[in-house]
């Protein structure tokens, strides 16, 4: 079964979704992350969304999941990359991503990431 | 009926198929003209309701389609599954329910992504239809369009599984060749449709000419019978004038023969006089210089003052004149000495071919129309043949009969009639047996309306703020055109409907902001703004979608109307019938109506 790889940069996580994900690897993910997260020590995580166009209410509600799980792991998450349109887009739809942070992008994203863990 | 163009359908057997419905949602939102950012709404939309689909209904399908021919055209994306349902549909749109999966949150998210979203659910299975209009100045899909379309989205295939790309190519392939034939049947029509369409063009060219010859004889005509009446008029004047000087003998006495000779002078001049004031009546109104000076007044007066006026005329004791009682009828406001002037023909007309019997003047309103009151005259005279009934109302004809000889009379009366009663805004009918006698009938509106082309001040209209009568049900017409506006408030006068005027779809929304109308008469090419949006959005607000809208247009898009939710779908001109009978049947067919009716 495919997977969504997961880079580690000493000790942030950097997922990079490339695919339009269906919802079973959605989850795959949401439970390989966590794993990584203890195996790995990481307390960082940076989810770069820049190559999806749609995300609907699944995948928002997984990011969301995925930041919660990670913050009881004591690790903080940051969503990088997210389109404009795909945010204009979520609002309409009503979603909120409750304890998401977000960056413009990766560079941005880890910079936030290591001024909190200093 | 198969008007919308089909682009695509996928069958949602798998999870993988969600993701492949709205990748395909995207693609063909950007092939037909979607902004980025709508590609990203109708694609997120899709997502949901498709996920819904898989997850709750066990698998369904989706269906891309295009409805309409001018543009905008609407995009629409009809989910069906065979599930069992949506429990109780209205707490989750009203955002009371939320499942742990979100499923409320994707129905209530794709009815704020697209225009509008239908939901038809039942314990058998849930149909959503989502509908996005095509941004303004995207250009038309056509089945050539889709053709190419077609083709495209069939060199590209997506992440999917080798048999499900396989099997869209091939349904894609077939929907190509469909596509391509009735591309070509279209094209065989059009030209069709072209070559007619020269020859109607040449004959309409050639009718406008022989029309214009036609007005102009008829004007020519009408001036010089005013002009010649009036020449008339003058030396009649100092013939009568002089003979009753002669006849009073302050010029001394005449002898018992001139006298009579002058009385037949002064008998003859009168007659003349007569026939040149019916002429100058005639002429007047084809010229347009007759106006027409509406007041209240009652059937009974009429009837009696009529009364009065023609007892002189009853000569013989053969015939009786009888008024029947005018009872329970409203008060008319229209031109009375008009009305006066046609019952006093009519009956004068009896009088001359009635040798036995009585003519009878009755007043009621219209069987077939509470709106028009009917007047007739019934004689028991000598009846006009079925051949010439048409004949008497054409002016200066007369038929020949025997009893015709004896009767003096210029031919004028009918057709004056038949003229002063279309002023009025009714018209003449006439019922006839030979031998029996004839039944003529005026049927005049109740209430006199000015012309619609009479330019009243465009302010007066213009303004929204119309008082409402509360016993009138509102209705709002939104209506850029100033005559047609009028034409709509005059359809509407007269009825239990009271019109409320727009002129954009900005009066119109602050129309609506103050009161709720039973039912909305809206043109689609308004200035501004596009009424197909507004039609659109209106139609997916839950407080007022149960408010008919009637489509009244030049455009010829009914299936894209209907689809959008208008109740009815006119191509102008809207008649009067139509309108009121479509306001008939979706405004009283609403609840609680009845009560309101007068």
């Amino acid at each position: 079964m495919e997977r969504i790889p997961i880079l580690r940069m000493g000790r942030l996580l950097l997922v990079t979704i490339q695919v339009d994900m269906h919802d079973q690897l959605a989850l795959a993910l949401q439970d390989d992350l966590t794993n990584r997260i203890v195996r790995d020590r990481a307390n960082g995580v940076l989810i770069d969304i820049s190559a999806l166009d749609v995300v609907d209410s699944f995948i928002g509600r997984m990011i969301s999941n995925i930041a919660a799980m990670a913050r009881v792991l004591d690790a903080r998450t940051v969503v990088v990359g997210m389109r404009p349109a795909v945010a204009i887009t979520l609002v309409e739809l009503g979603l909120e991503l409750p304890g998401v942070r977000t960056a413009l992008n990766v560079e941005r994203g880890m910079a936030l990431l290591q001024s909190e863990n200093e | 009926m198969k008007m919308d163009l089909h682009i695509l359908t996928l069958h949602l057997n798998g999870e993988q198929d969600v993701v492949l419905a709205r990748q395909r949602a995207r693609q063909i939102a950007q092939m037909t003209g979607f902004a980025p950012q709508d590609q990203t709404r109708i694609a997120t939309a899709v997502s949901e309701i498709a996920r819904n689909a898989f997850r709750y209904g066990a698998g369904g399908s989706v269906e891309f389609a295009i409805a309409g021919l001018e543009p905008p055209q609407l995009l629409l994306v009809t989910v069906i599954d065979q599930g069992g349902g949506i429990a109780d549909l209205q707490s989750v749109l009203e955002g009371r329910y939320r499942s742990s999966t979100g499923m409320g949150m994707g129905l209530i998210g794709s009815r704020r992504l697209m225009d509008q979203c239908d939901i038809d659910t039942s314990p058998r299975g849930t149909r959503v239809v989502l509908k996005k209009l095509l941004p303004e100045g995207a250009p038309p899909v056509t089945a050539a369009i889709l053709v190419a379309m077609g083709a495209r989205l069939a060199a590209k295939p997506i992440h999917g599984t080798f048999d499900e790309v396989l099997q869209q190519n091939r349904e894609l392939l077939r929907a190509l060749g469909e596509m391509r034939q009735q591309h070509d049947e279209l094209l065989r029509l059009t030209n069709e449709l072209e070559d007619t369409n020269r020859g109607v063009v040449a004959l309409y060219a050639e009718l406008d000419e022989t029309a214009n010859h036609l007005r102009r004889a008829d004007e020519m005509k009408s001036r010089f019978l005013s002009n010649m009446s009036h020449e008339f008029r003058t030396p009649l004047s100092s013939i009568r004038a002089l003979a009753k000087l002669l006849l009073s003998h302050v010029d001394g006495p005449l002898t018992p023969d001139q006298e009579t000779q002058v009385g037949f002078i002064n008998k003859g001049a009168e007659d003349l006089a007569a026939l040149v004031d019916d002429l100058l009546d005639l002429a007047k109104i084809e010229t347009g210089k007759v106006e027409v000076l509406p007041a209240e007044f009652t059937v009974a007066d009429l009837f009696s003052a009529l009364r009065g006026m023609l007892r002189p005329l009853l000569v013989t004791d053969t015939v009786e004149l009888v008024f029947d009682e005018a009872l329970h009828l409203p008060q008319l406001y229209t031109d009375e000495a008009k009305v006066s002037q046609i019952l006093r023909n009519f009956i004068s007309n009896a009088l001359k071919f009635t040798k036995l019997g009585e003519i009878r003047v009755t007043a009621a309103l219209a069987a077939d129309d509470p709106l028009l009151i009917e007047f007739t005259v019934s004689d028991t005279g000598i009846g006009i043949a079925q051949d010439h009934q048409d004949l008497i109302f054409e002016e200066f004809t007369q038929i020949q009969s025997d009893m015709q000889k004896s009767v003096k009379g210029t031919g004028l009366g009918l057709p004056l009639c038949k003229k002063l009663a279309e002023l009025l805004g009714g018209s003449i009918a006439l019922h006839s047996e030979p031998g029996r006698g004839s039944v003529f009938t005026a049927r005049l509106p109740l209430r006199f309306a000015q012309p619609a082309d009479h330019g009243r001040p465009e302010a007066a209209v213009a303004a929204p703020a119309t008082v409402v009568d509360p016993l009138r049900l509102p209705i709002l017409i939104v209506e850029d055109e100033p005559p047609t506006r009028l034409l709509y408030e005059n359809y509407l006068r007269g009825t239990i409907y009271q019109s409320v005027a727009a002129s954009s779809l900005r009066e119109a929304r602050e129309v609506l902001a103050r009161m709720a109308p039973r039912a909305i008469v809206l043109d689609i090419l308004l200035p501004g703004e596009d009424a197909w949006n507004w039609l659109a959005r209106f139609k997916s607000e839950i407080k007022q979608k149960h408010i008919p809208v009637i489509v009244a247009t030049r455009v010829e898009d009914a299936r894209k109307g209907l689809a959008l939710g208008a109740d009815a779908y006119f191509v102008k001109p809207l008649e009067r019938e139509d309108l009121i009978a479509t306001l008939n049947s979706l405004v009283l067919a609403q609840p609680g109506a009845a009560g309101e009716m007068r």
